[in-house]
């Protein structure tokens, strides 16, 4: 081997290794199931997006760490008030996890409004509105649930997870979920591993894509 | 040494490829630094909708699955005492799966053993020891913030924010470490290359050193014995007592986070009445984890090795190839660190929500 080759042999072997040591891949610790319901106003227009998302059994569990109760086991809504607010407050740090678009605008939410937790079935779950800045009335409204770094899993309910409340008539509406791991894991695709930028989608791959579409 | 006496072209050549690879190198890392940033907005969606494929979906699958099933056998086990058992064994199988992620210290502990010319033994065992870390972190964590003090989540939360943030900035520090030390013998190595009379210095330099590392030669490093030895550290900092505080530092910049997935088993554990449950299956998760750890940083020395081979080390082009993969791998903790520190990078980011 010449030495021009040896170099660029073990050059390509230590650009591999560094950029294996650095493929990094986020995993979830939270689970999310979530129940959103899309608002709108009386002249037609989209005027927010309420959500329920119910958290998994060992987040929930962690979550109510340290909160005092009058009943041991039992959560009322004012017992879990603060918590409510600390949720909401620190879910401004991520946009809430609610991408919307209007006939392909980015739109912007206000502060969340009636939010509170409930306990049930050793479950927590956190329901907040979020109003949209400005109402729109759009042909097309897509609508992303998901978290672009994957810490949380994100997952649409069994059974009507969207509901638009009030929405005109001739309303359609579309659901795409993430496809999930097991079934997708025989498809080796290689963008996941070399594509430009792979990981700046990475949590894109598990959003819940909802699409209305109106006269 | 045909090397040195080519052509001022082959010099040329391998200066340039040596640039060429720290600069991928970097390229890299920092593509990867700005790849993941959960404080960013929304992400255009991918035209084709990607779909998460291959080994990483399986192991993404399979590790949410183990986790998934962790809080049930838990329960499961307040009634059932051999349901603890069911309990150790997929700890174990969430914790091979789990460190195939961020955030468990493969790239920190891997790049390091590259950088500092490390041996694939102690390669494994500063991967246990950094994960034995790891969940004695965790369970102390739990044991004063919530069993202790009763503490919320979010107290707790923030506790571990807090160490995160030391964590990430002893990276970078020990990064930066690695970085002033290697950059010395890359330049060195760099100095070599230089036309004759540099070269007469520097194999002045050579002789000087030799003895110096002939203790390489104990680790199977035969080549290390004479590869011109241009690296920064002093003799002290290689193996032996000095060598193993060296490694405590590792151990210590990779251990002193735990990881969140730990926390939360144990704050479950604790709220079912089985903390105990919790510590077991913790240090059972860290067994695991030590494993997948162990196996990529062998993996990573390995592939130096094989590196070392086909560069030709003994050779002056090949010296400069290994001091420049050395000085990347270090400068590679450092943007590690850096990325982590500022937001750049998400590794397992603490969930205070």
């Amino acid at each position: 081997m010449s030495v021009a080759a040896r170099c660029r042999s073990s050059l390509l072997l230590a650009g591999l290794l560094m950029a294996g040591n650095g493929l990094a891949q986020a995993h979830p610790h939270v689970w999310i199931t979530a129940v959103s319901e899309l608002l709108y106003a009386p002249d037609g227009s989209i005027s927010g997006v309420r959500h329920a998302w119910t958290f998994d059994d060992m987040f929930s569990t962690y979550a109510l760490q340290g909160i005092e109760t009058k009943q041991k086991g039992v959560y009322s809504r004012e017992e879990l008030g603060s918590l409510a607010q600390t949720n909401v407050e620190s879910l401004h740090e991520f946009a809430f996890f609610t991408f919307a678009k209007a006939d392909g605008k980015k739109q912007k939410f206000n502060e969340p409004v009636d939010y509170y937790l409930e306990y049930k079935n050793t479950a927590l779950t956190l329901h907040f509105t979020l109003p949209l800045k400005t109402p729109v009335k759009p042909k097309e409204l897509v609508l992303e649930v998901f978290d672009p770094a994957f810490f949380i899993d994100f997952k649409l309910a069994e059974k009507d997870p969207v509901k638009l409340v009030g929405a005109p008539e001739g309303c359609q509406m579309k659901l795409q979920r993430p496809s999930d791991g097991t079934a997708s894991a025989q498809k080796l695709n290689e963008q996941t591993f070399m594509g430009d930028g792979a990981n700046a989608n990475y949590g894109a791959m598990f959003a819940n894509k909802i699409t209305v579409e109106c006269p | 040494m045909p090397v040195r006496f080519e052509s001022g072209l082959a010099r040329t050549l391998v200066l340039g490829v040596a640039a060429v690879a720290v600069v991928l190198a970097f390229d890299g890392a920092v593509h990867l630094l700005m790849a993941q940033n959960p404080f960013g907005g929304p992400r255009p969606p991918a035209a084709a909708e990607p779909q998460i494929g291959g080994i990483v979906g399986w192991i993404l699958a399979r590790q949410s699955e183990f986790y998934r099933e962790i809080s049930a056998t838990i329960r499961a086990a307040k009634s059932d005492g051999s349901a603890v058992w069911t309990l150790l064994a997929i700890s174990f199988a969430y914790g091979i799966f789990h460190a195939a992620g961020p955030g468990h210290g493969k790239a920190v502990i891997s790049s390091y053993l590259v950088a500092s010319q490390e041996t694939a033994r102690r390669g494994i065992v500063l991967s246990f020891a950094s994960a034995l870390m790891q969940s004695l972190v965790a369970v102390v964590i739990v044991a004063i913030c919530a069993w202790l003090l009763n503490a919320t989540a979010s107290t707790m939360c923030n506790a571990e924010k807090m160490i995160e943030i030391a964590s990430y900035a002893l990276i970078a520090a020990f990064g930066a470490r690695l970085v002033w030390t290697k950059g010395g013998g890359f330049i060195r190595a760099l100095q070599v290359q230089r036309p004759v009379p540099a070269m007469a210095a520097a194999q002045q330099y050579h002789r000087d050193h030799r003895h110096d590392h002939d203790h390489d030669d104990d680790h199977g490093h035969v080549d290390d014995a004479h590869d011109g030895h241009s690296h920064g550290p002093v003799p002290s900092e290689l193996e032996g007592p000095g060598g193993w505080r060296r490694g405590l530092a590792a151990i210590l910049t990779v251990g002193v986070r735990p990881c969140s997935g730990a926390i939360l088993v144990l704050v479950f554990a604790l709220a079912q009445g089985l903390f105990w449950a919790g510590i077991a299956a913790t240090f059972v998760m860290g067994l695991g984890t030590a494993i997948t750890v162990a196996t990529i940083a062998v993996i990573a020395v390995s592939a130096k090795d094989v590196a070392r081979w086909l560069s030709g080390a003994g050779e002056g082009g090949g010296t400069l190839v290994m001091r420049g993969i050395e000085f990347g791998a270090a400068g590679l903790v450092l943007l590690l660190g850096a990325g982590l520190l500022f937001g750049y990078l998400a590794a397992e980011r603490v969930t205070c929500l």
